[in-house]
């Protein structure tokens, strides 16, 4: 049986442009085996709407995978192999 | 009031709103623009600015042929010199640390960013600081003009302007152009009710043209910065204010279109023509981003943020006030204004910038991560 995988949640909202790209990426660059592996979910929770597109295009260049969802006003990206 | 003054002050609140309401749609961040250069090596807000001051280069062009400029150059832009690096280097450290620029904090704030607010204040408070070191840097930005009448690059060459400006908008053009054809122009995933970049871009460069035909110069608002801060030390040292030079002074001249005459300002608390031009942007644009977000179901204020943070987009913005008035302008005053014109002043500003905006960006990265 697969085990689901853990998930790490930042919230970014309200810190300044281009914080929610800078610490995803500082978390994802930690994490990146357990990632790769599918053992690991980072979910970012940001207001930045410029991080809804370069979170994503950056990650794919990684060879990960960005969903997102919105939610009250604010943007949920989550990343995963 | 005159009903000439309420058509200025009335259309360019109007473009304010615009502005506002388009650049929160498409979060077209001009500092972003030089920091993700740098910070990520993407270009992505680069060819947005591209684009408008490729517009704006065809569209200033047309209107001067045409004989619809009142000025050109525009009042405000002066003749070379080594102060507008300075200016510009130091304009492009404080940028990148405030997280937005002097129009970029206006539209963050209206659409919640309560830290762009601490920017905003950072400006004002970075505004008169200034004043208390302008007799001594005046002297200084004299000694270090280069030319002494050509203010453009035309002008310097004696040459039309025409060819230049036909040069500068193909040259901008084409490469929109060959991104368009390598996909680049593509956003992948969008927020909602996400405008695209470039046309947000060509909707600045239009309103741009129309803050020219209304006031007679491009938008910029850093003046009003140093404004609030006079009228704040108004309240409590009124004779400082009356005492320092900057606050004073009323070398800005202008006669606004529709006006037709000559008006006075100054970086004093005073409504004059700087007031008149600039006020309206600066409650239009954070109204027009607030609307915008407000309509998305997005004006959420975050308060719980790091207070480090906080104070380095403080610093930030105080140091991005002293480059605006050390150079002088801000960059939406030389990038979307002069560039387009080709005013050396304004292409020193932007040699100044890049590096200002590298430094920025490699104490961002220091400080946030």
């Amino acid at each position: 049986m697969s085990q689901q995988p853990v998930v790490i949640e930042k919230d970014i909202r309200g810190q300044i442009c281009p914080s929610s790209l800078l610490l995803a990426l500082r978390e994802i660059n930690q994490q990146f085996d357990r990632l790769e592996a599918g053992d690991l979910e980072i979910v970012v929770l940001t207001d930045n709407r410029d991080a809804t597109g370069t979170i994503p295009a950056t990650v794919e260049n990684m060879g990960l995978h960005a969903e997102i969802e919105k939610i009250a006003g604010y943007y949920r990206v989550v990343v995963k192999k | 009031m005159e009903t000439e003054f309420v058509t200025v002050f009335g259309g360019l609140f109007c473009l304010g709103l615009t502005a506002g309401f388009f650049m929160h749609r498409s979060d077209f961040c001009l500092a972003g623009a030089l920091r993700d250069l740098f910070l990520f090596r993407s270009a992505r807000l680069i060819r947005p600015l591209v684009f408008a001051v490729a517009v704006s280069a065809l569209l200033f062009e047309l209107a001067r042929l045409t004989g619809l400029l009142p000025y050109y150059p525009f009042p405000g832009f002066g003749v070379p010199a080594g102060a507008t690096l300075v200016g510009g280097f130091v304009f492009g450290v404080g940028m990148v640390l405030t997280g937005a620029c002097v129009v970029g904090v206006l539209y963050k704030l209206g659409g919640g960013s309560l830290l762009a607010g601490v920017g905003l204040l950072g400006l004002i408070v970075g505004s008169g600081l200034y004043a208390e070191i302008h007799p001594y840097w005046q002297p200084l930005a004299k000694a270090s003009r280069w030319h002494e009448q050509a203010v453009t690059l035309p002008q310097l060459t004696g040459t039309s302007p025409t060819g230049w400006a036909l040069g500068l908008a193909g040259a901008g053009f084409l490469l929109c152009a060959i991104w368009w054809q390598q996909g680049k122009w593509s956003q992948g995933y969008t927020p909602e009710g996400f405008v695209p970049l470039w046309l947000t871009a060509g909707i600045i460069a239009i309103l741009s043209l129309l803050a020219l035909l209304l006031s007679g110069v491009p938008m910029g608002i850093t003046t009003s910065y140093a404004k609030f801060a006079a009228g704040v030390e108004q309240l409590f040292v009124p004779e400082h204010v009356a005492a320092t030079e900057f606050f004073t002074a009323r070398a800005f001249q202008l006669a606004p279109p529709p006006i037709g005459r000559v008006l006075t300002g100054g970086g004093g608390p005073q409504f004059d023509v700087i007031a008149l031009i600039q006020y309206p942007l600066i409650v239009g644009i954070p109204l027009g981003a607030f609307f915008s977000a407000l309509r998305l179901g997005e004006f959420k204020p975050h308060w719980k943020v790091p207070v480090g943070q906080a104070l380095m987009v403080f610093c930030g913005g105080i140091i991005m006030a002293f480059g605006s008035r050390l150079a002088p302008g801000c960059n939406v005053w030389h990038l979307l204004g002069g560039l387009p014109l080709l005013t050396m002043q304004s292409l020193l500003f932007l040699a100044g910038l890049l590096p200002g905006a590298w430094v920025g960006s490699r104490l961002l990265q220091k400080f946030l991560v």
